[in-house]
């Protein structure tokens, strides 16, 4: 049976006050060197929500690191000072005592106190970043396998795996997704929005400084995940005018919307032998040069939709030429193996009196053969 | 105590035991004997613990360079997603719950066994079951969406996701079996004076665990089987262009998948709660404040899914109260640190492996600890999500919690269960190894992840645009540690055997402990205690004669069997 005998004068053990204060003096220093260290160095702040959040990320670095750092040296210590000597008989127990209702009240009402903190700081940071910021730029990306898509007001067309802001105008982003959910991350800017397809989700932040940044799909997308990167400007005004003016330019500002009415099957027809003709014949859905026959694109039971999944109608008909496609054949209504890619209308040189003559003759290739 | 002593000499339930079974199925492979089952759990769980620590090592192959070293994007998406999935269903929780819950539970509170045997064993049937069902999804093509298998990805998945499925719902229907044996066993089960309050821990953990699981593994089943109809069947539950919902999913995932994580932690607690008073030779600080914070973390954890769903998409509103609630969960969880840290003072420390193991957990827990506060703070956690530092976070709270409980428990309970010794030098020697390589393995992830690597991806950028300027670099550090914490637990296997083969025989009770497993032989016999003791105390006075009445300790086979008496429930083999 184990002896046990109080020892006689019950104090906290030898070393505990010159240990407690090393670890507070320790604590300390590090608070000041965690306070001290200018992330900014390390990874930009590049936008506006990025400070706060590193002042929230060093605030709760040091309430971390302290309670770490007390615990890890306690344990330490009391190894050091409690453990088993030679000298103990193999009978020989600690000190028996089995709480201390006033230490685990505290040990309970600090971090409680700590956590509360912690809540209001978060709270508050988390406030700023659903305002919405006076005279921005709203503007819109789209995540696909594996590309990031951005539209911009009064842009006609939208821009690929370039993204790029002025300096000091504050965003307003709208994310979605195409296909799965990918997701927006900008590490300089210290925030992410997940793209849910059928969602749309806002990022609202103030780029600051000029450079080129990482955007990065966070969430597990497929095959080329990790290959889902694209690129962040963050331009001068002058230069991001400069940019965006180019945008226009290169897309045929002006294109103005397609007439489809105007469209003459005739002149399509002509257009076809150049331009389609090489991957389509205009025989059945199976007629596969490259891409499907589309002699019955409105009529045929066995493909009741377009490769998109869309119902076929002229005006979808037009969107797919002006696109082009490349994903998987959905022409039955379900997702099907993938199929060839069919390149938009740049580069196929497609004018907006092309299309709509194009599309004429499409679906007059239906009604011919019906 | 007069009425429990009373008690305790009426009670001779000596004609209540059956004899052992004699032929080789009814003793070891269809067994109803919850220490058989504990042992089934625990070989099947090492099993699929070194099938997906293999999986591991081949991602951090992988990523040995910024390309990809081995093998295509495809097989490393199965892999990774293999490695999480064999992890957390195959490997933790039946270890937890069926392995050390099925054989040192009944022990703790005097029971023969659980309450419901056969339940007992159908549940555990299912489990190697599901683990193959798991493992063979690699032979038509296995899922590669990650553990958490999002959809509308996962519905496009290879046909191995609807086996994925397959698999853990069936796991998850065990874990719902085995909570529910669990509860009424803890309730109905313990020997006369075992109040609530004279339960040892590692009870009290596996009764909130065991609400975890009957209540939270149900969500789970729900959503898996949406799953399954959609793939399968064409429903659409999550696919949103035809009216489904991917949140759908996230919700119901997490809304088992948060109190997971606590039904892998918590026996974890409960192993540690008993070996370090046992090596520091003093009651555990705090006895009360540590079992009730079991049951406060176990009920909060229900109240927290949508933390992992700060960048998802939810209401922002809907944030506010999952950010603040995560948080009071810190309270809790740091009552048992401090409780664990205060028991040490004025203890005789012994530095068995087991405690070692304990001790090392304390550490990595508590770092894995503070990094959840940091992801529970919104603003912080929009940077965070979906990097590498997650994937340091969960390795910190679940390998540094659980899998490191998970040892400390084996090295305790070892010569108990097997009757042989372990070396000591040996363990020592696999814990400092584990230690050191776990760190030098997790700890850069956190910079890697910060810096702007995200995770599950099979490729990365090569250079890191500021301090250190190389991803590569540090993942090749990762790897090899990686490769060296593989090799730490080949040390313990060695061990394992060496003990089975030439290991001292062990002593009832090696370590002078004091809760019940201890006062009868190693291994303990068939019935586990011939008369069904009382219970006088809580077991952790070590300056008091032990409180146990109608203890036999020189317990041998000597009974003969009685066919005529009443059956306890579902016992009658």
């Amino acid at each position: 049976m184990a002896q046990y005998t109080a020892p006689r004068k019950q104090g906290l053990g030898p070393g505990f006050w010159p240990v407690t204060i090393g670890l507070t003096i320790l604590n300390v220093i590090m608070s000041f060197g965690i306070a001290n260290l200018d992330i900014d160095k390390y990874l930009p702040e590049a936008a506006a929500p990025a400070g706060d959040i590193d002042w929230l990320f060093k605030f709760l670095s040091v309430v971390g690191n302290t309670i770490f750092v007390y615990v890890v040296g306690y344990i330490v210590y009391f190894c050091i000072v409690w453990r088993r000597k030679a000298s103990d008989g193999p009978d020989a127990i600690g000190i028996q005592i089995h709480d201390n209702p006033r230490l685990e009240l505290w040990w309970t009402i600090v971090p409680t106190i700590l956590m509360i903190v912690i809540a209001v700081f978060s709270v508050r940071i988390w406030i700023s970043l659903q305002n919405t910021l006076g005279d921005v730029l709203t503007m819109e990306s789209i995540g696909h396998q594996f590309k990031y898509e951005f539209r911009y007001p009064r842009l006609k067309q939208s821009v690929y795996d370039d993204m790029h802001i002025p300096v000091g105008t504050p965003i307003t982003l709208h994310v979605t997704s195409a296909d799965v959910i990918h997701s927006f991350w900008v590490p300089e800017v210290r925030i992410k929005a997940d793209m849910v397809p059928g969602l749309v989700q806002t990022l609202r932040f103030t780029p600051e400084k000029i450079g080129t940044y990482r955007i990065i799909c966070t969430e597990f997308c497929g095959k080329e995940h990790g290959n889902m990167v694209a690129t962040l400007h963050i331009d001068s005004q002058q230069d991001f005018g400069h940019w965006i003016a180019a945008q226009f330019k290169a897309q045929g500002q002006g294109n103005g919307p397609i007439n489809l009415a105007s469209g003459q099957a005739a002149a399509g027809q002509a257009l076809f032998g150049q331009k389609c003709s090489t991957c389509h014949s205009t025989g059945d859905f199976t007629q596969k040069i490259v891409g499907p026959g589309l002699g019955h694109l409105l009529n045929d039971p066995d493909h009741p939709n377009l490769v998109t999944g869309e119902k076929p109608n002229p005006e979808d008909i037009a969107h797919v030429l002006v696109n082009g496609y490349q994903g998987p054949d959905n022409s039955q209504g379900k997702s099907g193996p993938s199929i060839g890619v069919m390149p938009n209308r740049q580069a196929n040189a497609l004018s907006n009196a092309d299309i709509a003559n194009l599309d004429a003759f499409l679906v007059s290739l239906s009604q011919n053969k019906s | 105590m007069a009425v429990a002593v009373a008690h305790a000499g009426a009670v001779d339930n000596r004609d209540h035991i059956h004899p052992e079974p004699e032929s080789f199925i009814a003793k070891y492979i269809f067994s109803i004997d919850a220490k058989v089952i504990g042992v089934q759990y625990m070989v099947a769980g090492l099993l699929f613990f070194i099938i997906s620590g293999l999986l591991a090592e081949v991602v951090r192959t992988q990523l040995l360079t910024p390309q990809g070293a081995i093998v295509s994007n495809d097989t490393y998406n199965a892999v990774y997603s293999l490695h999480g999935s064999g992890m957390v269903w195959m490997t933790i929780i039946p270890l937890v719950t069926g392995g050390f819950g099925n054989y040192v539970m009944p022990l703790q509170i005097g029971a023969r066994d659980v309450a419901f045997p056969w339940l007992n064993l159908v549940a555990f049937w299912m489990f190697p079951v599901a683990g193959v069902i798991l493992f063979s999804s690699f032979l038509i093509g296995a899922p590669d969406a990650g553990w958490t298998e999002y959809p509308p990805i996962s519905i496009q998945g290879p046909p191995g996701t609807s086996l994925w499925c397959v698999a853990i719902f069936l796991i998850g229907i065990s874990s719902t079996l085995t909570g529910i044996n669990f509860l009424v066993t803890i309730l109905k089960m313990r020997a006369p004076g075992m109040t609530f309050t004279r339960m040892p821990l590692f009870v009290w953990a596996q009764l909130a665990t065991a609400m975890l699981n009957m209540v939270a593994t149900t969500a789970l089943a729900g959503a898996l089987l949406a799953l399954f109809l959609e793939r399968q069947f064409n429903v659409p539950f999550y696919d949103p262009g035809r009216g489904g919902s991917p949140l759908l999913w996230q919700h119901m995932f997490w809304f088992y998948s948060h109190p997971a994580v606590y039904i892998m932690i918590l026996p974890a607690f409960g192993f540690i709660s008993e070996i370090i008073p046992t090596f520091s030779r003093k009651p555990i600080f705090g006895y009360k404040m540590i079992a009730f914070s079991s049951i406060a973390i176990a009920l909060l954890g229900f109240t927290v899914w949508a933390h992992h769903m700060f960048t998802s998409g939810m209401a922002p509103w809907m944030q506010l109260p999952f950010m603040i609630l995560t948080m009071i969960i810190a309270v809790p969880t740091g009552i048992k640190i401090f409780g664990w840290t205060a028991t040490l003072w004025g203890g005789k420390i012994e530095f068995h492996p087991a405690m070692l193991f304990s001790l090392g957990f304390i550490v990595v827990f508590t770092l894995g600890g503070v990094t959840g506060i940091f992801l529970s703070s919104v603003p912080v956690d929009l940077h965070w999500h979906g990097t590498y530092a997650v994937v340091a976070h969960i390795h910190y709270v679940l390998f540094g919690g659980s899998i490191f409980g998970i040892f400390a428990a084996v090295y305790y309970w070892w010569p108990k269960i097997t009757g042989r010794m372990m070396s000591n030098k040996l363990g020592a020697v696999h814990f400092w190894m584990t230690f050191i390589s776990f760190n030098a393995t997790f700890l850069p992830m956190h910079w890697l992840g910060l810096m702007g690597m995200p995770r599950r991806v099979a490729q990365y950028s090569d250079t890191a645009p500021y301090l250190l300027n190389s991803f590569t670099l540090v993942n090749q550090f990762v790897s090899i540690s990686s490769f060296v914490l593989a090799a730490s637990t080949l040390v313990l296997l060695y061990n394992m055997a060496s003990s089975l083969i030439a290991g001292k025989k062990a002593p009832p009770n090696p370590w002078n402990a004091r809760t019940l497993e201890w006062q009868i032989s190693s291994p303990p016999p068939y019935y586990n205690f011939k008369k069904i003791p009382a219970v006088l105390k809580n077991p952790y006075e070590f300056s008091e004669p032990l409180p146990y009445l109608g203890l036999d300790p020189s317990d041998k086979d000597d009974v003969h069997p009685d066919p005529t008496h009443h059956t306890p429930v579902g016992a009658h083999a």
